[in-house]
């Protein structure tokens, strides 16, 4: 047997390990704050696949008798730019806010399930490739981002008569089998939030004194266990359906038609709750610090985000209104309707009174988030079964996830990039690329509106041209270019900041939580010596320990 | 309510105590490098989460494109979660 001494001075050369090397680190990372990154680069790149398919939409409609595409092409155009965006752009990049963020804010090191995080993460991809993936089999969902069984039944016995051709090929099943596994990662990550944030926080952080961003991030994920199961389910049933031969949606053989509609929308509302209160949270703690104010009504704005999210599972049938239902479910699900609106306004209200006052600086951040109150507030225009299945409705939406989220998101984006790369982005471009996207979205949206109230159905393929909605569809049109020239704005801002931006350091807005206690970029572990919290702005405290807000307020 | 504010008094002064206490601690410990500290506390690296969801994928492909790719899906899955769960952390 040989032996080898090493002596002083010689040093030993070992062979990296693969997880060492770059890609490594990155593919085996269980750290929270790559982890988010990799979801936020992941959203956005499927936001551009989902804004490329809303061009082609808004190509096909610019002129009456559009001939872009083909009506099947157009048919999954649409299909997957709604499923894109709500599945693969607005959740990953929610829970990519939420990875990066929340255990930052709560004084943790990591999340509670690390490897469960990551694997969230890799589902998410792989799933989105997968759903993607169906192009190329020509075969991408058709049947809109709802899919309303029994249209989706296979290629017979979706009528009643037993021979309507429904959806043949593979179509709604790329769909199913997508939604199924992007749900496996929603509730992997929804686990890790809900735990995480209950069992890790700092020590003095009571469920009193969390940022608002944490309450409602912790509200949606519970919000997101208790819905993701409706549509897994929902999707089991319509995979059983088309191919084991059970007739769970199909009226001519003993099912029920509006079951899936009913299982879709009590995951279809809450949907929408899981896609907005992030970004109220997100809101929440951008306002105060560029109004160099504490949050009004703290309490208020944490305790509407829980009635919110009850509420949010007694209202899905507000989007069956046309279905036929009973009377008393009509009247009791349009009270809920307008109960939920209170909360709500609750909201806009704080807000509104946090910025009064204030010393406002309008960055980009602050910009988009006072966009996002504005844009919101056009999005709770009341106006329901008249215009069912119109335009309008698609107006409505969009100014709740574009107006809303995405001005949310962006709002986010260039508040905490400087956290996440040390970098401030451009505060030009960033202004010009907000004032162009409000341009750009009312231009877009609004109207929409009168297209609806004028009788245009959604997802129609082209429409003739002597029905008054040239001029209405072209502005859309033009919007939503704008919209695009927006993105390339902040595309360009992205990059050259990365190249050559202005460093940060490591609190650039003077703020007032944990998160901006920690190096830009902060390291792996986040916080060498875990801190203690003794209000709602512990980091406001620490920089100005004479007026700490413990002293003085009594939560 | 002079008890009260006394209570109040000793509370708040213990709080700081224990702060001080536990920003000590670190001192204290200095036997101990500061590499080998953020080793310590630094997220472990994993293949099995990125193994089990690429699984996942395949086993969903093959439920389109074909039994046998699903089957390996399957068996692949099976691996990850048995990787996942005999990894050393």
């Amino acid at each position: 047997m040989a032996t080898r001494t090493i002596t002083e001075g010689i040093s030993v050369a070992r062979r990296r390990r693969f997880s060492e090397t770059y890609i490594g680190e990155w593919l085996m990372t269980t750290d929270h704050k790559k982890l988010g990154i990799m979801y936020i680069v992941t959203a956005f790149f499927f936001f551009l696949v989902g804004g490329v398919d809303a061009l082609l939409i808004r190509t096909q409609l610019a002129v009456p008798n559009g001939k872009v595409l083909t009506p099947e092409i157009y048919d999954q155009i649409f299909t997957m730019h709604g499923t894109t965006m709500i599945f693969l752009f607005v959740m990953p990049m929610l829970t990519g806010f939420g990875n990066y963020v929340v255990p930052l804010m709560i004084g943790a090191r990591d999340m509670a399930f690390p490897r469960m995080n990551a694997f969230g993460y890799w589902v998410v991809l792989f799933g989105g490739l997968f759903l993607t993936s169906s192009f190329l089999f020509g075969a991408a969902p058709n049947a809109g981002w709802f899919s309303y069984a029994p249209l989706t039944e296979l290629n017979a016995g979706c009528g009643t008569s037993g021979v309507v051709t429904c959806t043949p090929g593979l179509n709604m099943d790329f769909w199913a089998l997508g939604i199924l596994m992007l749900g496996i990662s929603s509730i992997a990550s929804a686990l890790n939030f809900v735990v995480t944030i209950l069992r890790l926080r700092a020590p003095g952080m009571t469920v009193n004194r969390m940022p608002l961003f944490t309450w409602m991030t912790l509200i949606t994920n519970f919000l997101l266990l208790f819905a993701i199961p409706s549509v897994t389910a929902a999707s089991i049933l319509l995979l059983l359906d088309r191919h084991l031969g059970t007739h769970f949606f199909q009226a001519g053989f003993g099912g029920d038609p509006l079951l899936w509609q009913h299982l879709f929308w009590s995951f279809g509302h809450p949907e929408v709750y899981i896609l907005i209160l992030p970004a109220f949270g997100m809101i929440s703690e951008i306002l105060p610090v560029f109004s160099r104010k504490p949050i009004f009504g703290y309490t208020f704005i944490a305790w509407s985000g829980v009635a919110i999210g009850f509420l949010s599972f007694t209202v899905w049938a507000h989007h069956m209104f046309a279905v036929g239902l009973p009377l008393v479910a009509q009247a009791f699900f349009a009270t809920s309707t307008t109960l939920i609106a209170i909360p709500t306004a609750v909201k806009i209200f704080n807000w509104v009174a946090t910025v009064t006052g204030g010393k406002i600086s309008f960055r980009p951040a602050m910009l988009f988030a006072l966009g996002f109150v504005a844009m919101f507030l056009m999005a709770v225009v009341p106006f329901d079964y008249q215009v069912t299945d119109t335009y309008f409705v698609v107006s409505h939406l969009h100014y709740v996830l574009f107006g809303g989220t995405v001005f949310g998101v962006f709002a986010g984006i260039y508040y905490w990039f400087p956290k996440m790369t040390g970098k401030l982005l451009n505060d030009r471009l960033g202004q010009l690329q907000f004032w162009l996207m409000l341009i750009g979205v009312n231009l877009t949206f609004f109207p929409m509106h009168i297209l609806g109230i004028l009788g245009m159905p959604r997802r129609i393929y082209t429409y003739p041209g002597n029905l008054g909605w040239n001029e209405l569809n072209l502005l859309a049109t033009i919007g939503a270019f704008i919209i695009a020239a927006a993105i390339l704005v902040f595309l360009w801002n992205f990059v050259i900041t990365l190249r050559s931006g202005q460093p940060s350091g490591p609190d650039p807005w003077d703020a007032f939580t944990l998160e901006w206690d920690t190096d830009s970029p902060p390291k792996p572990y986040n916080f060498p010596v875990i801190p203690i919290v003794r209000s709602r702005r512990p980091f406001y405290d620490k920089k100005n320990p004479e007026i700490a807000d413990w002293k003085t307020a009594t939560h | 309510m002079v008890a009260l504010y006394q209570r109040t008094v000793l509370e708040k002064s213990k709080i700081v105590t224990e702060e001080q206490e536990q920003r000590k601690q670190p001192s204290n410990q200095r036997k101990i490098s500061k590499e080998a500290m953020e080793y310590a506390i630094d997220p472990k690296r994993s293949y099995w989460p990125f193994a089990l969801a690429i699984a996942l994928f395949i086993t969903l492909l093959g439920v389109i494109v074909h039994p046998v790719i699903f089957w390996i899906g399957v068996a692949l899955i099976a691996a990850a979660i048995i990787g996942w769960g005999l990894e050393r952390r």
